[in-house]
C-alpha cells in the first residue's frame, strides 16, 4: 500500500484514481491495521463479502484493472505488483507494469497497452457454471462463518475450492480462517507447488504491445 | 359403515401425498444480493423454495406482476405453460418457488440444509457486465464507515486494485 501511495502521489493530477479494495472477511479488524499503517490519500475500501473478486471474477490478490474515464474495462485483471517485495517468491519485476500504467495515464484510448476489444472479450466472459456456483459457494461459506459457525462454513469453501481450482482467494481466505492443515489438509506453500509453483500462483502480465494494442488479429 | 371407512382412509392418506408433495413448512434463512431476510414459513421439497409473494418482496425486492416478477425496472416474464412452477395459490396465500426462479434465471444457489439457509448468487442479468466491456459497479464502504461507488470516479481513469491481509 505505501508504494502505490508514491504512484498516486505522481499520477493523481493526472486524472487518476486509485480504488484499493480489500478482500477480508474479517473487514476492518483484518485489513484496518494495514490501512492504518500507509495512510493512503486513494480510496481504500472494506470487502468483507469479496464483491469486488465476484463481480470481475479475480482469483487472487493483487489483482489490477484499468477503467477509463467512461467506465469502461481497458486491462482486465492481471497480476499487479507495485514493487518488489515478493519478487523473490513471484520472479516478477514490477517495473514493466507500472510503465505500462504510466503510458496509458498519459495516452489513454492512444496507449498500446490499451487492449482490443476481443482480446477483453475473451478474457472476461465466463460461462463455466462451476465458476458461477462456486462463487455462491465461497459467499454462502462467508455468511455462515459470519454467523458464528466456522466448522459449519468449512464444506462450503471446500466446495466452492473443488468447483474453481483456479481461485486462490477461495484457498487463501479459507485458509486464514481456520487451521488449513487441520480443516483442509493441506498448506498454501503445498498448493502453490502442486499447481506448477509460482509462476502458476503470478502469472506475469501481458505486456507485449501486440497482445494488447490491435483491434484486430493479424493475418494468418 | 365400511365405505364411510375407506373414504375416511382414503381422505387420511390423500391428505398425507398432500402434506408430503408440499414439503413442511419451515423457517429458511434467504440471502439475496448478499442481504439476508430471515422467512418464519417457507415450504422446502427437492429443489424448491416457496414462500409467500410477501416474503419474496421483503427478502428479494421482487414483486408478482401480470408482466412477471419484477423490481423497479426489471422485469423477468414466467413462461406461461409453465406458471404453476413458479406460483401456486394455498391457504389464502400466493406462494412462489425461489428455486425454480433461479434457474429460470440462471441465478446460482448455495445451500446449507443444517442451518436452512439458502444463498442467491449472481443472476445472468448481473453477469452482463463483463461481456459487454463495461466495469461492474459496486459500493462498499472505507475504514470509516463512509460509502463510496465505483461509479462516483466516472470521468477519472481508475486503477481498481484488490488486496488481502491473508
Amino acid at each position: 500500500m505505501p508504494g502505490w501511495q508514491a504512484i498516486y502521489q505522481q499520477l493523481k493530477d493526472k486524472n487518476l484514481e486509485i480504488v484499493a479494495v480489500a478482500q477480508d472477511t474479517n473487514g476492518v479488524q483484518d485489513a484496518g491495521p494495514w490501512i492504518t499503517a500507509a495512510n493512503p490519500t486513494y480510496t481504500a475500501l472494506i470487502d468483507e463479502r469479496h464483491v469486488v473478486s465476484k463481480l470481475y471474477n479475480m482469483v487472487n490478490v493483487p489483482t489490477g484493472v484499468w477503467i477509463d474515464e467512461q467506465g469502461i474495462i481497458v486491462r482486465p485483471n492481471e497480476t499487479a505488483f507495485v514493487d518488489d517485495r515478493f519478487k523473490n517468491f513471484s520472479g516478477l519485476d514490477s517495473a514493466p507494469y507500472l510503465n505500462a500504467l504510466r503510458d496509458w495515464i498519459e495516452k489513454g484510448d492512444k496507449s498500446i497497452y490499451r487492449m482490443s476489444e476481443e482480446r477483453l472479450r475473451e478474457k472476461l466472459t465466463v460461462n463455466d457454471p462451476d465458476v458461477i456456483l462456486a462463487a455462491a459457494e465461497f459467499a454462502l461459506g462467508e455468511h455462515v462463518y459470519k454467523s458464528g459457525h466456522l466448522h459449519e462454513a468449512i464444506p462450503h469453501f471446500k466446495e466452492a475450492q473443488r468447483l474453481n481450482p483456479k481461485s486462490w482467494n477461495y484457498k487463501r481466505q479459507a485458509y486464514a480462517l481456520s487451521d488449513a492443515k487441520r480443516d483442509y489438509g493441506t498448506t498454501f506453500v503445498d498448493e502453490v507447488e502442486k499447481a506448477g509453483g509460482s509462476k502458476v500462483y503470478y502469472p506475469p502480465p501481458d505486456l507485449t504491445p501486440g497482445a494488447a494494442g490491435k483491434d484486430k488479429r493479424p493475418q494468418e | 359403515m365400511k365405505w364411510r371407512m375407506s373414504i375416511g382412509v382414503c381422505t387420511l392418506f390423500l391428505l398425507m401425498a398432500c402434506v408430503s408433495a408440499r414439503g413442511e413448512e419451515t423457517h429458511a434463512r434467504i440471502i439475496y444480493d448478499d442481504h439476508a431476510t430471515e422467512v418464519s414459513s417457507a415450504n422446502v421439497d427437492a429443489g424448491q423454495l416457496w414462500i409467500t409473494t410477501v416474503d419474496l418482496k421483503r427478502a428479494t425486492g421482487f414483486a408478482l406482476k401480470p408482466q412477471g416478477v419484477c423490481r423497479d425496472e426489471l422485469c423477468f416474464p414466467l413462461p406461461k405453460s409453465r406458471e404453476q412452477e413458479f406460483v401456486r395459490n394455498s391457504s389464502g396465500k400466493t406462494w412462489f418457488d425461489l428455486m425454480a426462479f433461479a434457474r429460470l434465471v440462471h441465478q446460482p444457489v448455495a445451500h446449507d440444509e443444517a442451518l436452512a439457509t439458502w444463498y442467491f448468487g449472481l443472476r445472468s442479468d448481473q453477469r452482463q457486465g463483463l461481456s459487454s466491456r463495461e466495469a461492474p459497479d459496486f459500493t462498499l464502504p472505507d475504514m470509516n464507515g463512509k460509502i463510496h461507488s465505483l461509479s462516483d470516479f466516472r470521468g477519472k481513469k481508475v486503477l481498481l486494485l484488490t488486496w488481502a491481509s491473508w
